[in-house]
Parts: C-alpha cells; sequence; structure tokens
C-alpha cells in the first residue's frame, strides 16, 4: 500500500467519522460506494470537499466524470496524481 | 390574476415551445406530447388502473405521468426502486411503467412525428381525479400511502404562486429527486403549471450546479439541506450569482449559517420549505443573521395547534379536512410558529423520512437479532445507529467472523429496504439492552453507548519480549466499549474481547501470521472487572502456528488458552 493510498484511507474514515474500520480494511480497488465499503451519496459529497479542502481539486462538472473518480481508492490515487503533475 | 395552469388541461392549454432542458439539448412540448402517445399506445392500461412509475429523466417521467392520467389511471409514485419496494407494490399495481424501459423506449425512436401539425384533443381530467398516489413512513412502521387528487396538486400550486409569482423565466436546477413529493412539486409540477422550463437530470455535486447555472440567462435552485449544507464555497460563485433568482430548499429544517451561506454565495434569497407528503408545503421561511426565524403559513393554509402542542393543518390543498402533524410547535403569533421536535419515532436522515420503528422491524428479521433498538445520532451529521442484541446464531457470526462482517450482512439485508442515507452508520451488539432499574429503557442510555470515543483496547503500562514470548501489563478501562450492557450495573470483559485481545498484541508483537482458525483449550476462570491490572503473557509457536495466552493478576488465572491459525 502507497503512502498516498492509505492518506487516502485515513482521510476517508477521518472525514465520513466511520466506525469499526481500519484503513487496512479498506481495499485499494474495491468499489466505495453501494458494494464494498458501502458509501452513500452524502459521502462522496464530503468526499467532493475534502478533496478540495486538502489537495486543491476541483471536480469537473461533471458527474459521470467524477463517479469513476470516487469508485475506488485506486482511482481517488489518481485523480490526486493527475492533478499534482498537471 | 395568476398565470397558473391548471394540471387538468396543462396539455390542452400550455403554450408549444420547450418545455425543459436535457443536459445537452432541450425538450419541447410536441416532443412531450409524442412521448406521450408513445406511452398511450405500449401502456395496457385501463381506466380506474393503479400503475407505479419511476424514471430517473424528469421530462420521461412527465411523459409517463401524463400518459397515465390521459389512461385514467392513477400514478404510484414510490420514493425509489429497491426490490423491497418494488415487493410491495406489486400486490397494489397494475403494472410499472419503469419496467418497460429498456425494451420499449430505444426502438421506438422513429415515432416522434406520429402528431406532427395536427392538434391533438387531449382529455380534461376531472378534479377529483386520483392522480397521485405516494407513500411515506407512517408511525406504525408500514410505509404510508397518500392519495393526492387534481384538486389538491392544483390548490397547492396556487398557495405557492400567491406567495412567489415572479421568476417565469429562470431555468429549474435540482438536487432533488421528482421520485418525491417535495421534487415533484418544487422542480416539476409548479414548473409545468407557470409554464417555467426545468432541468430532466438530477445534479449531485456543487461544481454541477455552477457549471448548470452558467447556462442560462437565469436560474432558480431546487435543493435540500444536505446539499446547501455541503456546498463547495470555493467554487467561483460571484460568476453565476447574477443569474440566481431564488434557493428553495425542503425535506428538513436547514441549519442557519448553512443558509446564510448559501445566499451570500449565490446572492439569492434562500426560501425554506415547510410540509410534509400529507399535507404537501404549508410554511415557509427565510433566514437571515438574526436569530431563530419562524415559519410563517402559506397562503390559503390554517394552522392551530392541538392541546398537546401538535400543529394542526386545514387548507384547500388538504380537501378542506384536519391534518395533524406529529411535529410540536409554539405560536409566536397568528399563522407564526417554531418547531419544536416530533412527537412519534419517525425521523428525518438527511431530509429522508424514516420510522425507526419500521427499520427496528426490518433488522428483526434477521436471524441472527434477537431484539433491536433503532435511534438517531447527531455527528457530523444525523445518522442512524442500532443497538442489537444477537441471537445464537449472530453471536456465533460475531466471535467468528466479527462485528464488520456481521454488519455487513445486516447492513446488505436492510438495503433492500432503505435507501443509503437511511442505513444504520453505527451498530453496538450487546448482551442485554441497557434497561434502567425501573426496568424502561431510557433514550440517554442508549445514546450514552454512542457518545464516549470509542475504547477499544486496555492500557498497556508495560510490554516485555522475549523471542517468541510477549508480557504484557494492561490496565482495564471502565469506558472501554465492551463493557456496554455486558452487564448492565455490573460490567465485565467478555471472553470473547480476551481473546480478541491475545490475537491483536500476538500479531502486532509477535509477528504472529495466519487465519485465525480455532481455539483450544480455553477456560474462562475469574471474570475481570472494569480498572483492574491484568497481565498477559502471550508465547507464540510459529511452526504450529498456534498462540498461548493467559490473562492472569494478583488473584490468579483469570483465562488461559490457545488460538490456532492456518
Amino acid at each position: 500500500m502507497s503512502n498516498l493510498q492509505l492518506e487516502i484511507k485515513q482521510m476517508i474514515i477521518e472525514i465520513l467519522d466511520l466506525e469499526d474500520i481500519e484503513p487496512d480494511e479498506i481495499i485499494d480497488d474495491e468499489p466505495l460506494f453501494v458494494d464494498g465499503l458501502g458509501l452513500d451519496s452524502i459521502d462522496a459529497l464530503e468526499i467532493g470537499l475534502a478533496l478540495q479542502k486538502r489537495y486543491g481539486i476541483k471536480l469537473k462538472a461533471d458527474s459521470e466524470d467524477t463517479r469513476e473518480h470516487f469508485a475506488s481508492v485506486n482511482a481517488l490515487a489518481v485523480l490526486i496524481e493527475s492533478q499534482r503533475t498537471s | 390574476m395568476s398565470r397558473l395552469l391548471s394540471l387538468a388541461d396543462w396539455l390542452n392549454t400550455a403554450p408549444a415551445g420547450t418545455i425543459a432542458y436535457t443536459a445537452n439539448s432541450s425538450v419541447s412540448k410536441s416532443d412531450l406530447e409524442s412521448r406521450i402517445l408513445h406511452w398511450i399506445n405500449v401502456l395496457p392500461a385501463k381506466r380506474g388502473q393503479r400503475w407505479a412509475l419511476y424514471h430517473q429523466d424528469s421530462a420521461e417521467f412527465l411523459a409517463m405521468l401524463l400518459a397515465l392520467w390521459q389512461l385514467g389511471c392513477t400514478a404510484c409514485v414510490p420514493g425509489d426502486d429497491r426490490p423491497a419496494t418494488r415487493e410491495r407494490l406489486r400486490l397494489q399495481v397494475q403494472g410499472f411503467v419503469a419496467d418497460f424501459l429498456d425494451d420499449v423506449v430505444h426502438s421506438k425512436q422513429g415515432s416522434a412525428a406520429d402528431n406532427d401539425g395536427a392538434r391533438i384533443a387531449w382529455q380534461t381530467l376531472s378534479k377529483d381525479f386520483p392522480a397521485l398516489e405516494i407513500y411515506t413512513s407512517g408511525s406504525t412502521g408500514e410505509p404510508k400511502a397518500i392519495q393526492k387528487t387534481v384538486a389538491q396538486l392544483d390548490s397547492e400550486l396556487m398557495a405557492l404562486e400567491a406567495l412567489w409569482p415572479t421568476d417565469h423565466e429562470a431555468v429549474v436546477i435540482s438536487t432533488a429527486t421528482h421520485q418525491h413529493f417535495y421534487g415533484l412539486i418544487f422542480r416539476l409540477l409548479w414548473p409545468l403549471a407557470r409554464g417555467q422550463r426545468f432541468e430532466t437530470e438530477q445534479w449531485q455535486y456543487t461544481e454541477d450546479l455552477f457549471s448548470r447555472g452558467l447556462r442560462y440567462p437565469s436560474f432558480a435552485l431546487v435543493s435540500t439541506p444536505s446539499h446547501l449544507g455541503r456546498f463547495n464555497t470555493a467554487v467561483a460563485w460571484a460568476e453565476v450569482a447574477d443569474r440566481c433568482c431564488s434557493v428553495l430548499s425542503s425535506a428538513a429544517p436547514l441549519k442557519q449559517k448553512d443558509s446564510v451561506q448559501v445566499a451570500q454565495l449565490l446572492q439569492a434569497p434562500v426560501r425554506e420549505i415547510y410540509g410534509s407528503s400529507e399535507t404537501g408545503a404549508i410554511a415557509w421561511r427565510q433566514q437571515s443573521n438574526s436569530g431563530d426565524e419562524p415559519w410563517q403559513a402559506l397562503p390559503g393554509v390554517q394552522l392551530s395547534q392541538t392541546d398537546n402542542a401538535l400543529l394542526l393543518v386545514t387548507a384547500d390543498q388538504l380537501a378542506g379536512n384536519a391534518f395533524e402533524m406529529s411535529d410540536q410547535v409554539e405560536f409566536i403569533a397568528e399563522g407564526l410558529f417554531h418547531l419544536r421536535g416530533r412527537v412519534d419515532r419517525i425521523v428525518k436522515v438527511e431530509g429522508k423520512r424514516v420510522s425507526l420503528t419500521e427499520v427496528e422491524r426490518i433488522v428483526q428479521q434477521s436471524n441472527l437479532v434477537e431484539q433491536a433498538k433503532a435511534l438517531t445520532l447527531n455527528r457530523k451529521r444525523v445518522e442512524v445507529a442500532l443497538v442489537i442484541e444477537l441471537t445464537e446464531a449472530g453471536e456465533q457470526l460475531l466471535s467468528l467472523s466479527g462485528k464488520r462482517k456481521l454488519q455487513q450482512q445486516l447492513k446488505q439485508h436492510l438495503q433492500n429496504f432503505f435507501e443509503p442515507v437511511l442505513l444504520p452508520r453505527r451498530w453496538r451488539f450487546v448482551q442485554q439492552m441497557p434497561y434502567n432499574a425501573q426496568g424502561k429503557l431510557p433514550m440517554d442510555n442508549l445514546q450514552a453507548m454512542f457518545i464516549s470515543q470509542e475504547v477499544k483496547w486496555p492500557d498497556l503500562t508495560s510490554q516485555v519480549m522475549t523471542g517468541n514470548c510477549a508480557e504484557l501489563v494492561c490496565q482495564i478501562p471502565a469506558n472501554l466499549i465492551y463493557f456496554d450492557g455486558h452487564f448492565a450495573g455490573n460490567p465485565i470483559l467478555p471472553g470473547i474481547v480476551q481473546v480478541h485481545w491475545a490475537e491483536h498484541y500476538g500479531r502486532q508483537l509477535l509477528s504472529l501470521v495466519g487465519r485465525f482458525d480455532r481455539l483450544e483449550v480455553v477456560k474462562f476462570q475469574q471474570v475481570i472487572f472494569p480498572e483492574s491490572t491484568i497481565n498477559l503473557t502471550l508465547e507464540y509457536q510459529p511452526e504450529k502456528g498456534k498462540l498461548n495466552f493467559r490473562f492472569y493478576s494478583d488473584k490468579g488465572v483469570h483465562s488461559s488458552g490457545r488460538i490456532c491459525f492456518s
């Protein structure tokens, strides 16, 4: 598990106030929503805000695109990396 | 003078032209009409029947709705299309309009020109036609059906129009679904009746709202506290602020700071609507920096209160009947009031209404659950929590697979019945509910189980490692979560926790590997009380994949055993 992935998992647990789960229990490529971690639409809003605050990431106004970026920890990592380098 | 068209005759009286916008295109009245004709042709519906209706796209939903009305059918509009919702509706309706989607819609694209030129003579609906049936959580736990006639819908729209008669040119952008009554009225039927254009998509992120807002010379936002409370302030709102006419919020009270912030960012009034599925919109307010703004009755709505301070509503949209809300209120003047909380077990979670009785009833269907108590917690968000006494099967699953697996399994069951935001986010599994000395189960006792910082581990005051052995001295905190309800008034450390700790420190300190397989020669000899000091000896046998543990103190051995790993 890379540092960024771990960081994202810690962020998710913290901002969503999740209980009974440790970072290493979140699987990098498992879906965050519905199946897998079972997050909901409100969680998605919170993650969007946290990405803005912590990484300065602006979501593109295209929900389809956002949905892909939010699919898993790995997808979030790719999003953060791409905005860092660009 | 009102420009409002009656829903009874909208198809005959509305002018031609654009009525809605999709993501990249627009929908005209004649586009809508050809979709209505299409649905009239394909639906095997008969007058007087009831049909369930679910579709994500507001224009298509509208076409289906108006087609059903033309066919003389009541549209039953569920809030979601979860399996349990469908199952429940299946017994009550003739069919599902959403079911036809995939096979019909795509194959019929060429048929749009049927009604070219010729004006179609649409049926005018009678005022008492039962146009809609919607569902809400009843206090018994079972969803409650509410019927609305055309006249009721019309009079609710007239009350809104009387209060806010302007901004007809603003395009309605929304984060709310039309499958819920609030969204149905505010983003679909009211715009329709007043000739206001609306967007057919429901948006999720504020970034979406921003870019949609930029497309129109003026727009109105229809949203909820869930979204308005999570507005991304880093977006350049100033660029769209002068296009925004108004913001509507309903489903739950909006926090004052959120209301003020959105009003500032969008430079527009934030109007809050108070109401219910049963009554429709009945009051409104616009918050400012100055204190707790009272609610104010909508035009044509008469409000009073019962002896136990419940709000009593009389209005045309209720067909003249009085309706007793479950909210307690405090009147400060005629038609002006503050909300003081609900009296039943129905709660709002992120604007969605849910009966805690229903949550308990559904989770108790599981063979893992003996008894369940549901409550809401006000943490970062309002969330549902469950305190559960497990059956033997439940206890077994808990000890074999852990709390998370158990939660997941129960959540999976609940998922069939409830929308994601209503699913419990916090769980306590107890041996016994925290009854008080009078044998009652006070809400405070349940709440208390979730308040404390989660304490799951002992305080280690010393740890010494020698080879494959570890010697720990543990202070047992009294606020350990495992003492919750184990047992009320007589807390002792559960045996399973001792095994879990042994395994945890084995993995952490002795590089133990493998999966938990079974226990051998486990003995629990003396109970462990809060605040006691206990030694833990661990001895790992890597070649056998076994970990010996022993909890002891000056009182002797508390427990011992062997955990086998595979």
